[in-house]
């Protein structure tokens, strides 16, 4: 009962500012029309299907997530291992370093990103000094940019859970498989790895989440020519005042969203059930 | 401890008490919507301080694009509304005016409203400028100086050209001249979209909004696009190497107006705020380097950069080109999913 009440507030303010806004964004994706008011209707669901652009954009949106959230995992595991390896006082440094990005702005870190990868800027510089390319390269407004930026700006959600689930291993555990005689790679992958997968996939649901939701970073690096399902919302809901639209676009986008981080979070839970047996 | 909850729930009751009364008390200042970039700051340093000399009223200003102007006026309809006064171009005016959201304009209190030509008068509050496009190019990269939208399209500018979205107006308007020397009228945008397909091999970037397009000229990510006047001749003035030229084929204009929200909560001080924007003494200092602003006070000399660029006077500010707005809003939609299918990468 006591625990009930102590955890009233905050049911209380969930209940208010996200369910009941929730309702709202589906009541107001079931209205006919332009406006609110116009009425029950599907139409605008029926809309959004019955166009392929509708379909292509919400497919990228969700695969640029996943590409994004892939190079964080394949660039934050290394940096988690170093990070739990390192010794106390460069660990400090380390956390510090991860957890930085954080407190700066996400607008102020993307347009850092547009200096680098410019024309002008430091990547392409060097590109062309080092003989690369004849020409600077295309990184700004190409997905390929959206990727690395994404994956930059949204390390911390990766790196830290990861830190978290290696720091849980027993270090006993590493000993004893080369003791057993399995060489480095062996313990990592037989060892490490299966027992970091909590981490993993903590940080991948909450990068991935992350990444395909980001608008300012989409939209800034992007351009208008890479159409995201965040811009799409944008476009219907302030240039155009569509609201109903709008709601409805962004009801499939959670929806979709939520089923790819369900489905994650099963395949993660069946192989886990098949470690254990 | 009786005494204690006792003064917390006052404390508790008089903190709501101030949250819910919130601006409604006598001395609240006034709340403007401006523009970022160029209308943000020279409403800060000419428009605010003429105001608060006439007035003693303080004002808090809040950046806000157009559309989120409208948009945060529709979540508040029937309520209090976020800001006193709207600056709007010309197609969300007509957009937010039919939506209910703008207060008929009490002229009678308003002096400097009769000193406007009657284009630049409407029922619902005054145009306070005109904002024009052009070409804006790099003259350390682009050697040949433009003349008409169509040096856009040249081969050597293959990837060095940017423009905006149609989420600008200055996108927007772009589209608007090209569909209309192509042939195509508001009712017809296809001849304006077919020479826009073409541009595509050229497209360096195309900004989803004017803010990020700014940005561009600075960074060399392009040589040469479309651009507003005021805005290019500001960058210019800061030293970002940008020149800016009239297209030939005429010069794409559009009014932006000023508007006292519907319901506001200080409706006569916005209509003194709005009044202070069209006066003379106003926009004679608005028109000098490096705001550029054209003014639609008849009053006003023209002068610099706006007498030498865009119009010797006001007769010369009819030639400019004009579109049909309430005509473009009631396509603005389908021209939007349009643009967003063919202008990809």
């Amino acid at each position: 009962m006591a625990s009930l009440r102590l955890a009233a507030p905050l049911g209380g303010f969930f209940a208010l500012f996200f369910v009941v806004p929730l309702g709202l964004l589906l009541f107001t994706s079931t209205q006919a029309g332009r406006q609110i008011g116009g009425g029950f209707s599907l139409e605008q669901y029926a809309g959004f299907f019955s166009d392929t652009l509708n379909l292509s954009v919400l497919w990228n949106t969700l695969l640029v997530g996943a590409k994004a959230t892939v190079l964080c995992l394949v660039a934050g595991y290394p940096l988690a291992w170093l990070t739990v390896r390192a010794p106390a006082r460069l660990q400090s440094v380390l956390v510090f370093a991860i957890v930085l990005p954080i407190v700066t702005s996400v607008v102020v870190r993307t347009f850092a990103w547009i200096v680098i990868l410019g024309r002008n800027g430091l990547v392409n510089t060097w590109i062309l000094e080092l003989g690369l390319s004849a020409t600077p390269l295309r990184l700004l407004f190409s997905e390929a940019g959206v990727v690395i930026v994404l994956a930059q700006v949204q390390m911390p959600l990766m790196v830290l859970p990861l830190i978290t689930s290696l720091q849980r291993i027993d270090p006993n555990l590493g000993s004893a498989s080369a003791a057993l005689g399995a060489g480095a790679w062996r313990t990592f992958f037989k060892v490490t790895l299966p027992l970091s997968v909590p981490g993993i996939v903590a940080g991948t649901i909450l990068t991935y989440a992350a990444c395909v939701t980001a608008f300012v970073t989409q939209s800034l690096i992007g351009g208008s020519r890479l159409l995201y399902m965040p811009m799409m919302i944008y476009q219907q809901a302030l240039d155009l005042q569509n609201w109903p639209f709008a709601a409805a676009i962004s009801v499939i986008f959670m929806v979709s969203v939520l089923l790819v981080i369900a489905s994650l979070v099963a395949v993660s839970r069946t192989r886990a059930a098949q470690a254990a047996a | 401890m009786n005494s204690l909850a006792m003064s917390r729930r006052t404390l508790l009751a008089a903190t709501a008490g101030t949250a819910l009364a919130g601006r409604a008390f006598a001395a609240d200042p006034l709340v403007a919507a401006t523009f970022g970039g160029t209308w943000g700051e020279v409403q800060k340093q000419v428009l605010v301080p003429a105001f608060t000399k006439r007035t003693g009223a303080s004002v808090n200003l809040a950046v806000m694009l157009a559309t989120e102007q409208i948009a945060k006026l529709t979540a508040a309809k029937g309520g209090r509304p976020p800001f006193d006064v709207a600056i709007l171009d010309e197609g969300p005016a007509l957009d937010a005016i039919s939506a209910g959201l703008i207060a008929k304009y009490d002229s009678a209190k308003s002096p400097a409203f009769n000193q406007l030509p009657s284009q630049f008068q409407s029922a619902y509050g005054p145009a306070v400028t005109m904002q024009a496009i052009g070409i804006a190019y790099n003259p350390k990269t682009v050697k040949v100086p433009p003349t008409s939208w169509d040096d856009l399209w040249k081969p050597e500018y293959k990837g060095r050209v940017g423009i905006t979205s149609l989420a600008s107006t200055l996108g927007l308007a772009f589209l608007l001249d090209i569909n209309r020397l192509a042939g195509g009228t508001e009712a017809d945008m296809s001849p304006g979209f077919a020479k826009l397909r073409t541009l595509l091999p050229n497209l360096a970037a195309v900004s989803a909004n004017f803010g990020a397009h700014g940005a561009l000229f600075q960074q060399g990510e392009i040589d040469i696009g479309v651009q507003n006047f005021n805005f290019a001749e500001e960058l210019r003035a800061k030293g970002v190497p940008i020149a800016f030229v009239r297209p030939s084929t005429g010069t794409p204009a559009w009014k932006t107006s000023m508007h006292v929200v519907q319901g506001a909560v200080q409706p006569d001080l916005a209509t003194s705020y709005i009044d202070t924007q069209i006066t003379a003494e106003v926009q004679t200092r608005m028109e000098m380097a490096p705001w550029n602003v054209i003014p639609t006070n008849r009053d006003v000399k023209f002068e610099g950069l706006v007498a030498s660029v865009i119009a010797q006077n006001a007769e010369e500010l009819q030639k400019l080109v004009f579109f049909d707005w309430a005509q473009v809003n009631k396509s603005r939609a389908t021209w939007t999913q349009q643009f967003n299918r063919e202008i990809r990468v």
